[in-house]
């Protein structure tokens, strides 16, 4: 996995190595490389030299996301090509890392080489990699022994260890291993080296041994993506493309999917490499909603924590009330000793009613109604939080503003960037602030809460109230954000209820919604497939026009993928099939440019003008709800959707595809297959057979 | 009364916290060690709360020092926070001992319930 450029990836969950091409970790500051579990870098340094020299990569086999192999020879030079020398890195992560190591002489004589490894653990925190902090309050520690070198981190009861060892013999000194190895010509070495990673509590208990008992070794990881894989509908397109872009996407979700030690095993989305290795509500919620036709078994799971770990009291801190679904939850040094506020963290507006529509959307699915009433109090608090915490101007609406002045997020909404929300001509409005797509999501939130309180709570009166709320929320939104003269809606709302007048991807997710009354979709839908939005790529995320506009800004101006599912989704709702089309076909195309992984986001320059998409810089890759994107758009363009114990299939395929078909899709009518294809005595756009 | 004992004494009184409802378990807290050692033995049962000192085997124990544990019962700790660093040590049902932590007032809250009490 090579996304940061030059690096290459080995992902197993929240566990994960990042180094460059020829397996050496040589971190610098402010880069994301090295060992991480939890949070937490446990190897800084990772360099293997023979006789001096630091090896270069002739190639690099990263087809298993868990496993990467380095064919590496001394020099450096990449024109070098009298290699007598070679070496083989294979590295394998799980709980921990292992990699052989094996040197082959090719040479026509006996070679003697000094072999050897620095390591260095520095035990940082991903925040402190984030913002480039260097002093540690606690103190490291070195011990050597005969076969292997434990680096250690104590700070009062916090305590992490990482134990460097090998199976051939060592000289081993506080900076790393050395091997003396002696080779006949045509033979080879081996020693096989492991970094066992602890996170230590007083009395010697390692946090992470719930983790090793999931997967006692090497080969469980192989099974459970092979598992994984099959468990999922099987790809039948004409598109190699887009047979990549699935096949890739389905193993990267399964990359990111990690036990949290809270939940007993069971596995939910990390939300992407390398800043995002954790959960976050919103992340982990969208990603769901994205992937249930593919892969319904992350939806529980991810539910269940969440609800587990829901708001209970009032903590200006955490920002947590009663209600109130995470934001972020890390296990670092940071977050241990309260110096950032991710344990966890509820600073976030849209994840407490996507809670509610990715609950009852599950249900729609999977007719698991035990789960629904297993999460009603849940499921209730967060409604309930909506129309009390969350409307802090007493208007209606729910709106944000952060009450940790020191660490918490000043956007609060998906688009949680500093500057994300600004008026055309560039101006911040000021706080509380409410955005669009939230009142999108709380309506939408209060429709799927009536249908679980009528069908599954037996609370016809708490039903009757939130379609009455929500048709008020429907009425006083079209009244409030909606810019006639413009022919779209506002990002959001100023903290006196002037209407911030960019234009913006947020009116997408409103027809996702269904917030957007029928007769005013086309206006919008005009605006988000228009020049100032529709990169041809997909839609920006901020217009060309607007002051802040930067194709290069992060949340004004990019493309994000994930966004433009949920935009696809919501145009068909609506009717507009050949826009959703345009999207997918921009989107899945854009995947081809990055070898099927779609990253967080990438640049909104026009697809006329630069050919290809042009990469963001510091991209997430993988990023789950990337991957989730290519699974929603398949969603859309067959037109797939539960209709009580049926699937309905309405396709509307996009010419540059001219067969997709989705076999065995799992759900409460057990497993069927969807068709698409375009017929020759039709134009291509909107027939197919279920 | 140390904080500690006033808190497992009104969740004795209470003896049902709905929020629980769903929620069967029973959980040991071991406070201290060796001779000073102090247990209080919680039994969730769909909401019912009992509370007894018993020292019996439990599904879940929560391990803590006599500072935390009063730290605890003042509000004044994240009980995630404190998990990760060490101060509590869990062994069962983490998830459950997480869920527990509702019962613990947050400083703020614990504050706000002292004032009009001292001001009267």
């Amino acid at each position: 996995m090579r996304d940061i450029p030059g690096t290459v990836s080995c992902i197993d969950g929240n566990t994960f190595l990042v180094s460059d091409a020829s397996g050496d970790v040589h971190s610098s500051s402010a880069t994301p490389v090295g060992l991480f579990a939890a949070d937490t870098r446990y190897l800084s340094r990772w360099v293997l030299t023979v006789n001096g020299e630091r090896m270069a990569a002739l190639s690099v086999d990263d087809s298993q996301y868990y496993e990467v192999t380095f064919f590496v020879v001394p020099g450096g030079a990449v024109d070098y090509v009298e290699a007598d020398v070679s070496a083989i890195r294979r590295r394998h992560i799980g709980p921990d890392l292992t990699e052989s190591l094996t040197i082959f002489n090719y040479g026509q004589s006996v070679v003697d080489l000094d072999v050897r490894l620095e390591v260095e653990a520095d035990f940082a925190d991903i925040f402190e990699i984030k913002f480039d902090l260097h002093d540690k309050a606690g103190t490291r520690y070195t011990q050597v022994d005969a076969n292997e070198l434990l680096m250690g981190y104590r700070r009062g009861t916090y305590r992490r260890e990482v134990v460097v060892s090998t199976s051939e013999p060592a000289t081993i000194d506080p900076s790393g291993l050395r091997f003396a190895v002696h080779l006949e010509p045509g033979q080879q070495w081996t020693t096989r080296l492991q970094a066992a990673m602890r996170a230590l509590r007083p009395d010697g208990v390692d946090l992470r041994d719930a983790l090793r008992a999931q997967r006692p070794d090497e080969s469980t990881l192989p099974d459970s993506v092979r598992e994984w894989v099959a468990q999922a509908p099987t790809l039948d397109t004409d598109s190699a493309a887009l047979q990549q872009v699935y096949h890739r996407s389905l193993v990267d979700l399964a990359a990111l999917r990690f036990a949290p030690l809270s939940l007993g095993g069971a596995a939910v989305p990390a939300a992407g490499l390398p800043w995002f290795m954790t959960l976050f509500g919103r992340d982990s919620l969208l990603t769901c909603l994205q992937t249930l036709a593919v892969t319904p078994s992350l939806a529980p799971p991810t539910l269940r924590i969440l609800a587990s770990l829901q708001g209970a009291r009032t903590d200006d801190v955490l920002e947590e009330d009663p209600g109130r679904i995470l934001h972020e939850l890390r296990y670092g040094e940071s977050a241990a000793f309260e110096e950032q506020p991710h344990s966890p963290y509820y600073g976030t507006v849209d994840a407490s009613p996507l809670f509610v529509v990715l609950l009852d959307e599950y249900e729609r699915w999977s007719g698991d109604t035990t789960l629904v009433m297993e999460l009603e109090q849940e499921a209730r608090a967060a409604l309930t939080w909506i129309d009390t915490y969350a409307d802090l101007t007493s208007s209606g609406y729910v709106s944000y503003q952060k009450r940790n002045r020191a660490t918490g997020l000043d956007n609060q909404c998906w688009k949680d960037s500093w500057d994300s929300i600004s008026y055309v001509d560039g101006r911040l409005p000021g706080f509380p602030r409410a955005t669009c797509e939230t009142q999108g999501y709380a309506y939408d939130a209060k429709i799927r809460g009536a249908r679980m309180a009528r069908a599954f709570w037996g609370d016809p009166d708490l039903a009757e109230r939130l379609e009455s709320d929500a048709a008020a929320l429907f009425d006083r939104f079209n009244r409030d954000f909606w810019l006639d003269d413009r022919g779209y809606y506002a990002l959001a709302l100023d903290h006196d209820g002037t209407p911030v007048d960019s234009l913006s991807s947020n009116i997408g997710h409103l027809l996702w919604s269904g917030i957007v009354p029928p007769e005013r979709a086309a206006r919008v839908v005009e605006h988000l497939m228009g020049p100032a939005l529709f990169s041809g790529w997909g839609v920006r995320t901020f217009a060309e026009g607007q002051s802040r506009y930067n194709p290069l800004g992060y949340h004004n101006g990019t493309v994000w993928p994930f966004d433009n599912s949920f935009i696809a989704w919501g145009l068909r709702r609506y009717g507009f099939d050949s826009e959703a089309g345009r999207i997918a076909e921009g989107i899945l195309s854009a995947a081809t440019f990055f070898q099927g992984r779609l990253p967080e986001a990438f640049g909104g320059y026009d697809r006329g003008t630069t050919r290809y998409p042009v990469r963001y810089p510091t991209a997430g890759s993988p990023q789950a709800w990337s991957s989730g994107a290519p699974m929603l758009l398949l969603r859309t363009m067959l037109g797939i959707d539960p209709h009580d114990d049926h699937l309905a299939v309405n396709p509307a395929l996009p010419a540059a595809f001219s067969r997709i078909a989705l076999l065995d899709i799992p759900g409460r009518w057990g497993r069927v297959d969807a068709f698409a294809r375009h017929r020759p005595d039709r134009p291509p756009s909107t027939h197919g057979i279920a | 009364m140390t904080a500690t004992s006033a808190f497992f004494e009104r969740l004795a009184a209470d003896c049902q916290d709905p929020r629980f409802r769903k929620v069967c378990g029973s959980v040991r807290f071991d406070i201290g060690d060796g001779d000073d050692l102090e247990q209080w033995f919680l039994v969730i049962d769909h909401g019912d709360m009992r509370v007894s000192r018993s020292g019996d085997p439990a599904t879940t124990v929560i391990r803590v020092s006599v500072q935390v544990a009063e730290a605890m019962a003042r509000g004044e700790v994240n009980g995630l926070a404190a998990i990760t660093r060490g101060e509590i040590m869990v062994d069962g049902d983490l998830g459950l001992a997480l869920r527990l932590g509702r019962l613990f007032p947050r400083a703020a809250e614990a504050r706000r319930a002292a004032e009009p009490a001292s001001g009267t």
